[in-house]
């Protein structure tokens, strides 16, 4: 049992350092941001206490994967199986624990530490392969997934919109576009399998065009209902509406040659940082999209011909 | 026609393959056995131009992987995508218009389910089915037999024979000599990332004897030894 744990810990590491962080640092930044990121939330809202805990929850429930506890159930007994379960749970609910205790919220930290020992008796395989609908199975694959995991936050990105046509809040609503812009911006984190991109007959130019064209498409559509509810209330503000609306594009467009840039690997701490000082540095862009354009071209041009 | 001339590949300083030379003629089916390691895999990697390698590939069809079809030996899918959006992806990326994809499912397959909770043989039906219906002129299969039922093994063996009767290349692995006897036209052995031998159909029953006496009757021995 012992060993299994080493092992997740190993694997942690390896992907930390993958993903261009030193060990150490890692270890002393990730609580440290854990923590101001929990203050701000609880600063924000009255209701943080249930965010939380049901953030909590939504990330110890990570754990009941189907495939990887029977996994698991194949290499201990019963009474280990329990105990890894029960040590994975409360591993990953700890540091909200912590945090609950630490504002004083006692009551809510023990059911919470309850409901997460209740989860170790749960597998959520039969959830994941419910079919959902996809407007974009035409064009597979990366919008297809991505909506089938992400359609309940399209919902609140345009609750958002219609509150803040209620309220008169044109800032809510260009936040509720952001949401949709960020949603799509997530399809594009991990890197495919090279044999999906092999396949493609297109030349890397090309292969990038389609992918940038599609994302576009897409995204449009999705914003569509905000651009209309935002852009009929707010008439005033349509220029402000619609240079969001592009800079959104555009930075989708960076993103997506961030991940061929860093191809067959996923996107790296310097690539990372270089799209990130973009998004609080606009200008940077001129420079940052010719960069990581030139990058993807190299790394496609292994599969691609 | 494809000349696959002196490929070879190393990972590090291990040589996966050493110098390899084949020539792969229209409307033949070839064979490439050998045991586990000997390099295969690596062989297919580097004809569907995945895998970057010495020597050289050439073929009539201009840049060959746009006009290949690569059935791996384990497909790989999305965690989230149907076994009907599988086919049409792979179709986009040739840029073949697909329409009425059901009536095409041969292999009765719940297209309309997710993929990645297919059975072993069900994915490998899906791949092999999602490549035919990118018409290739070449086949590249590795263990298209692995997996799948006796019904599903005789419908392969149907299309094999159906692409050499349409003039295509197909080159495939097997670790069941009787699917290969069935189909090729030459087996190609290859060990240690090397060919040793190619045999033509009239030799395919010594071929498989001398096998057998190499890596059955010496092998069992020393396990119970």
């Amino acid at each position: 049992m012992q060993e299994y744990f080493v092992l997740q810990i190993k694997m942690l590491n390896r992907k930390i350092i993958a993903f261009g962080i030193p060990l150490l640092l890692a270890y002393l930044l990730f609580p440290v941001i854990f923590f101001f990121l929990s203050n701000y939330l609880f600063s924000k809202t009255t209701y943080a206490i249930y965010f939380y805990g049901l953030a909590s929850l939504g990330f110890t429930s990570t754990l009941s994967e189907l495939k990887k506890n029977d996994f698991l159930r194949s290499i201990f007994n019963k009474t280990n199986y329990y105990k890894v379960r029960a040590a994975e749970n409360l591993a990953s609910t700890l540091p909200f624990l912590v945090f609950m205790l630490y504002k004083g919220y006692f009551p809510f930290a023990i059911i919470l530490l309850l409901l997460s020992m209740l989860l170790i008796f749960s597998n959520f395989l039969n959830i994941s392969n419910f079919k959902i609908p996809s407007p974009f199975s035409k064009r597979p694959f990366e919008f297809t997934i991505g909506f089938r995991k992400t359609y309940y936050l399209f919902a609140i990105a345009y609750f958002l919109a219609y509150m803040a046509t209620s309220v008169g809040n044109f800032n809510l609503g260009i936040f509720s576009m952001i949401l949709i812009g960020l949603i799509c911006a997530s399809y594009y984190l991990k890197p495919e399998n090279e044999y999906i991109v092999w396949n493609s007959s297109a030349t890397p130019r090309e292969f990038l065009m389609e992918k940038m064209k599609i994302c576009f498409t897409y995204f449009t559509l999705l914003s569509l209902p905000i651009l209309i509810i935002l852009g009929t209330y707010f008439y005033k503000s349509v220029d402000v509406l619609l240079l969001f609306f592009i800079l959104i594009n555009v930075y989708l467009a960076t993103v997506i040659l961030a991940k061929y840039a860093s191809y067959p690997s996923e996107i790296d701490l310097p690539k990372g940082i270089l799209v990130i000082m973009s998004l609080i540095f606009p200008p940077f862009l001129l420079g940052v999209i010719p960069f990581l354009y030139s990058k993807a071209i190299n790394s496609l041009s292994l599969l691609l011909k | 026609m494809i000349r696959i001339k002196k490929i070879s590949k190393k990972y590090g300083r291990e040589k996966v393959l050493d110098s390899v030379t084949m020539n792969l003629e229209k409307g033949n089916v070839y064979g490439i056995v050998g045991e586990n390691g000997a390099g295969k895999t690596t062989l297919f990697r580097c004809i569907a131009g995945i895998e970057s390698h010495e020597g050289e590939i050439t073929s009539e069809h201009g840049i060959l992987k746009d006009h290949l079809g690569l059935l791996a030996s384990e497909p790989f899918f999305f965690s989230k995508i149907t076994g009907k959006e599988y086919i049409q992806l792979l179709a986009n990326a040739r840029n073949i218009k697909l329409s009425h994809i059901e009536d095409k499912n041969i292999f009765n397959l719940p297209l309309n389910k997710y993929a990645s909770t297919y059975s072993t043989g069900m994915k490998k039906k899906l791949a092999f089915m999602a490549i035919m219906l990118q018409k290739n002129e070449v086949y590249v299969l590795d263990e298209p037999f692995s997996g799948v039922d006796i019904e599903s093994n005789m419908i392969i063996t149907q299309i094999i024979k159906k692409l050499k009767s349409l003039d295509r290349i197909v080159i495939l692995s097997s670790h069941v000599f009787s699917t290969l006897s069935e189909t090729c036209d030459e087996i190609y052995l290859l060990k240690g990332g090397k060919i040793m031998k190619k045999v033509k159909q009239k030799d395919f029953e010594r071929l498989e004897k001398e096998m057998k006496a190499i890596t059955i009757d010496s092998q069992i021995e020393k396990l119970f030894k």
